[in-house]
């Protein structure tokens, strides 16, 4: 039969550890955000799921987000380190990747 | 050595099945990237094929261990011939073709695994076959791994939206999830090369075991693996564009959080599971998370009828391939007369159904043709819960 043991341990390590991973990042970008440093990422090709703006609308929504920046009411040693914040939750997502990897390669660990 | 016609039959056909496994399972780990934009479709797949060629070298402990337990062979059990594992490897490239057709993510390790035992069942007997292990191993997963991953999907995306909300007007920065969508439907990609390609090596090692060319309990040789690495690879490259567009389109809209969620928990998920001896289907895995995340993001819609049709899908894969290889295996019993008309219908039938997916064409440059391109929109920074009336229409 299956052995609810093991599942129960695959799900809860899942559970726990990509609730980490996601919200390490989501906290990052939130700092990022916070000091000012709003992450704008462009798709690479237009999809139906996305958000596509016109040039028109693009220029006023960049308008509108150096305004934000501007009316940032943090300081700037706030700011920095809302911002060292931000890159230290990035840098445990990498290390959150290399470690998958270390797992996904049998050499490494047996 | 000198290779009997059987068993180069049998490696030409496992290699082929490794190549439609390829392209049956891009869309596990590039449909959801594809789908926010975060990258070009091309590269995408580009990058999986790459990392499904090198996951291929990166381990052989997969292959060591497949089908073993499933079919009693060897040491006082029932030996399982080469044309058995022929008429097995036509039954499951037959199903991977049907359900790439439909634009269905099944699952090529059921395919692969059905069309063995119903192959098996005829050509020895049922009694070779271990039903409870078919049970444990394949088909109770199969109905828990899909949930107990959207669970985890489902709380990742509340948990994504969560911290990144601000206040209504206020640039969030969402769009950021986008270069880290890149890292892990890599990872994905890179956990399915060692696991995937593992189950064709597998299956050409316990060929030429069985046909005597390879001593007993060996591993599978340099070439072996050289050749499914490829395989998989190409297959994966080629794009199975149909299924790409169900995961990434079929099911929900996916936007950039919840595209990272989902990807992280099928990561998370498939490493926890391989890692801990707990084997899950990657598809299903990938296709649980696709729709939790989709539960997740208010004002999202999952469309329940696609997600029946791949239930009905999986729950079918394993008696329509198992029926499949049952078929050819009883052919096979003819004699090479037997084994000569399996490989004509077989190449008929792989041949209507392409003609078949011609008449409707979906590849990477008509994927987003259903989508008005020059069609120019502003979803809503906070946008309202759809009311019911409403949930069926695609937001556009």
């Amino acid at each position: 039969m299956i052995d609810w043991a093991a599942f129960l341990v695959v799900a809860a390590a899942a559970l726990v550890s990509s609730a980490i991973v996601v919200s390490l990042y989501s906290l990052g970008l939130r700092l990022l955000t916070t000091a000012g440093r709003i992450p704008t990422v462009d798709p690479a090709e237009f999809t139906g799921a996305i958000t596509v703006l016109s040039p028109a609308r693009a220029a006023k929504e960049a308008k509108k987000a150096r305004k934000a920046r501007k009316a940032n009411p943090l300081t700037a040693g706030q700011k920095r380190l809302a911002l060292l914040g931000g890159y230290a939750c990035f840098t445990i997502c990498v290390l959150a990747v290399l470690y998958g990897v270390y797992l996904i390669i049998p050499a490494l660990h047996s | 050595m000198d290779f009997s016609l059987i068993v180069a039959l049998v490696i030409a056909l496992a290699l082929i099945f490794d190549f439609t496994n390829g392209f049956h399972d891009t869309a596990n780990a590039m449909a959801t990237p594809i789908a926010t934009g975060a990258m070009k479709p091309k590269v995408a797949v580009g990058i999986a094929a790459i990392l499904n060629l090198v996951g291929a070298f990166l381990s052989t402990e997969v292959a060591r261990t497949v089908s073993g337990g499933i079919i009693k062979e060897g040491d006082g059990g029932i030996q399982i011939t080469p044309e058995m594992i022929f008429a097995g490897l036509i039954g499951a490239i037959v199903w991977n073709l049907i359900t790439w057709l439909r634009g269905l993510p099944s699952s090529s390790s059921h395919a692969l695994f059905g069309g063995l035992i119903g192959a098996t069942v005829i050509g020895v007997g049922a009694q070779a076959v271990a039903f409870d292990v078919v049970v444990a191993k394949v088909i109770l997963p199969a109905l828990i791994a899909p949930v107990t991953v959207g669970i985890v999907a489902f709380i990742a995306t509340r948990l994504a939206y969560a911290i990144t909300r601000r206040e209504q007007g206020k640039p969030d920065g969402r769009g950021g999830f986008r270069y880290a969508q890149i890292f892990s439907s890599s990872l994905v990609a890179l956990s399915h090369g060692t696991n995937d390609a593992q189950k064709t090596m597998g299956v050409i090692t316990l060929t030429l075991i069985a046909g005597g060319y390879q001593a007993v309990g060996s591993g599978p040789q340099f070439w072996v693996v050289a050749c499914c690495a490829l395989a998989i690879a190409i297959g994966t490259y080629t794009g199975g564009w149909r299924i790409i567009l169900t995961m990434g389109r079929g099911l929900t809209e996916i936007k950039p959080a919840q595209g990272f969620a989902a990807e992280t928990s099928t990561a998370a998920t498939i490493l926890a599971s391989s890692h801990l001896g707990f084997a899950l289907s990657t598809t299903q895995v990938a296709s649980g998370s696709v729709i939790g995340s989709g539960l997740g993001r208010r004002g999202s819609t999952v469309r329940w009828g696609m997600a029946g049709q791949i239930a009905l899908g999986w729950l079918l894969t394993l008696p329509a391939s198992a029926i499949m290889g049952a078929f050819a295996a009883g052919l096979a019993l003819l004699g090479p007369i037997g084994i000569f008309l399996d490989v004509l219908i077989g190449t008929i039938v792989v041949y209507i159904l392409f003609r078949w997916s011609k008449r409707d064409r979906v590849s990477h440059d008509n994927l987003h043709d259903i989508d008005d391109a020059g069609h120019v929109v502003k979803i809503k920074k906070t946008p309202r819960k759809t009311p019911r009336k409403d949930r069926e229409k695609v937001e556009l």
